[in-house]
């Protein structure tokens, strides 16, 4: 008798939560390996950031995960794009939405070799050489239309520096962070140009999740992206820990690479005006504009549609 | 004859127009985000408005692919003479034979590019690297199964190892050469689109740029012109079977 009380008591009270039972956990989806790109990620884990607000995130994904296409069927509460993805993924009919934007600057840049002496992406253009880069990247789209390949050799990059290594005259793709670091310690003198500083930066390492969990979960959502903000502050204060904590996951990566990677993003990720991973209006309506330009959007949504800064409290 | 090529071609192109209409009214009754499954009109649609750079591209895959092939069996059909000729041979390499059939393409594709520079030489190497197997395995089974009598015959005749092999290994193994062919058609285009992710050029290039647009439709645009490429090569293997074997060899005769 007293047991059937208490679980009718139970009941109530949970139905009173207005929950029909415990939150089910929430899962994010990476595009990486671990790495300093998602040092916040880890560094909340570490802290109990998420566990504070109730909440469980089970990481999944990796290289070569469809991460757009799990976010679009759901599969995933949240993931790891580029904007660029964003604006192409909605006008492809997907709903999904940016709300959390670990680099302000885009950290794509081109690597090519120092010994060149080029001073700038003109300059880098017009020298000639091989370019090897994935093919249909926006942002090679946007450098072709601005500076012109006629000069160059169009090869496609297959995230190995061994073609880097062997050829003078190559330039390739790269993240800041991570193979101008590996061809340095590889005995290269390599020198580095932002794509950003073409005119084209999109936020980059975007947390994404589906427009649907927004509308639904707006509460959860906001916890969880304080919580990823709190990862933050703390890893851009002190890499250290939470690098101990991806170093054995990501085996290729020594302790050294993880410190100089955490370096050189400080500055992408801090950013100028308001809170890390904050992101503006303005920037994802320019960014609209230059993928419709290119022709790789029918249109341009309003910028309020591919973004949104989840407030907590 | 224009009543047996409706009788062979109507069935395929049936069950092809029932899938695609089937296709269609599920993805829409389901409405499937175009992302993780694009409509087979919408596939068609880019089939037909991106046809020029597909078929540039195509016509690029082809060629790689028939190079790729060439070489294949050539060196297939050597490789099988020379382990055929002794079970020393055979016992020593054989083994190390098997390994083109389970070498991870896309493992070994970029030190393709690195030995063979980008281009179009690197393709035609990943095309024929992944092909070569088959040629290897089943001209050899096909060396190797002469009936004794005959093989009696020519040696009681005192045939030369040549005439032995010209006159009666090499037809004897023809029809398991075709069939190796056949087989191997199919690799040389995986092999060749493969290797062009990290060579450049052709579809390989294409899809790799659809994937990174989210432009699943051309996607699959693209894998349907690399359909026909391989029908149209499964075909040639066939007409040359039908040619090669129809006055002799019972796969043909018995049709």
């Amino acid at each position: 008798m007293r047991r059937t009380a208490l679980a009718v008591l139970a009941t109530l009270g949970l139905l009173a939560c207005g929950g029909p039972d415990p939150e089910p956990g929430l899962s994010l989806a990476l595009n990486w390996k671990p790495e300093p790109e998602f040092g916040g990620l880890f560094e909340a884990e570490r802290i109990g950031a998420f566990a504070a607000r109730g909440l469980s995130v089970e990481r999944t994904g990796g290289p070569g995960a469809p991460v757009v296409q799990m976010v679009t069927a759901r599969q995933v509460s949240f993931g790891i794009a580029s904007a660029d993805e964003v604006v192409l993924a909605r006008d492809r009919g997907s709903d999904i939405v940016a709300i959390f934007a670990t680099y302000q600057t885009c950290p794509q840049g081109l690597m090519t070799h120092a010994a060149r002496g080029l001073a700038s992406l003109d300059a880098l253009f017009a020298a000639g050489g091989t370019l090897a880069v994935e093919p249909g990247l926006p942002y090679v789209k946007f450098l072709e239309q601005r500076y012109g390949f006629g000069a160059l050799q169009v090869v496609p990059y297959s995230y190995s520096i061994g073609p880097f290594l062997n050829d003078p005259l190559l330039t390739q793709q790269v993240f800041v962070t991570a193979e101008p670091i590996a061809a340095r310690r590889a005995q290269a003198d390599p020198q580095v140009f932002l794509v950003a500083d073409s005119g084209y930066n999109p936020y980059t390492a975007v947390v994404i999740t589906h427009g649907e969990t927004l509308r639904s979960d707006t509460a959860r959502v906001a916890r969880f992206v304080a919580a990823l903000r709190e990862g933050w502050q703390g890893y851009l204060a002190d890499p250290g820990p939470a690098n101990a904590l991806m170093g054995p996951l990501n085996p290729e990566m020594d302790a050294e690479a993880f410190r100089l990677a955490a370096a050189a993003q400080q500055p992408l990720i801090e950013a100028a005006g308001g809170a890390v991973g904050s992101m503006s209006a303005e920037r994802w309506a320019e960014l609209a504009r230059q993928l419709k330009e290119l022709g790789l959007v029918k249109q341009a949504q309003p910028a309020d549609t591919y973004f949104t800064n989840p407030t907590s409290e | 004859m224009l009543r047996r090529a409706l009788a062979q071609s109507a069935p395929p192109l049936v069950t092809f127009a029932a899938a695609v209409v089937l296709a269609e009214l599920v993805i829409r009754a389901l409405d499937v985000s175009p992302l993780i499954l694009p409509r087979p009109s919408a596939v068609f649609a880019a089939a037909t408005s991106e046809a020029g750079p597909l078929l540039s591209a195509l016509g690029a895959t082809a060629r790689a692919v028939l190079a790729g092939l060439l070489l294949s069996s050539t060196l297939g059909v050597a490789a099988a003479v020379a382990l055929a000729s002794s079970p020393w041979l055979k016992r020593a390499f054989y083994p190390y034979a098997i390994f083109f059939q389970i070498v991870p393409i896309v493992a070994i594709a970029p030190l393709l590019v690195i030995w063979f520079g980008y281009g179009p030489r690197a393709v035609v190497a990943a095309a024929a690297v992944v092909s070569v197997f088959p040629v290897i395995a089943n001209t050899l089974a096909g060396l190797l199964s002469v009936d004794p009598a005959l093989a009696d015959l020519f040696r009681l005749h005192g045939a030369s190892r040549f005439a032995t092999l010209w006159k009666l290994r090499l037809p004897w193994a023809l029809p398991y050469l075709l069939t190796g062919l056949r087989i191997a058609a199919g690799l040389a285009v995986i092999g060749a689109i493969v290797g062009e992710f990290v060579g450049g050029g052709g579809l390989g290039v294409v899809v790799l740029g659809a994937m990174r647009q989210q432009r699943t439709d051309l996607v699959f645009a693209a894998i349907g012109y690399a359909s026909l490429l391989g029908l149209a090569l499964f075909g040639a293997v066939g007409l040359a079977s039908r040619l090669a074997l129809r006055h002799w060899h019972a796969s043909e005769t018995n049709r």
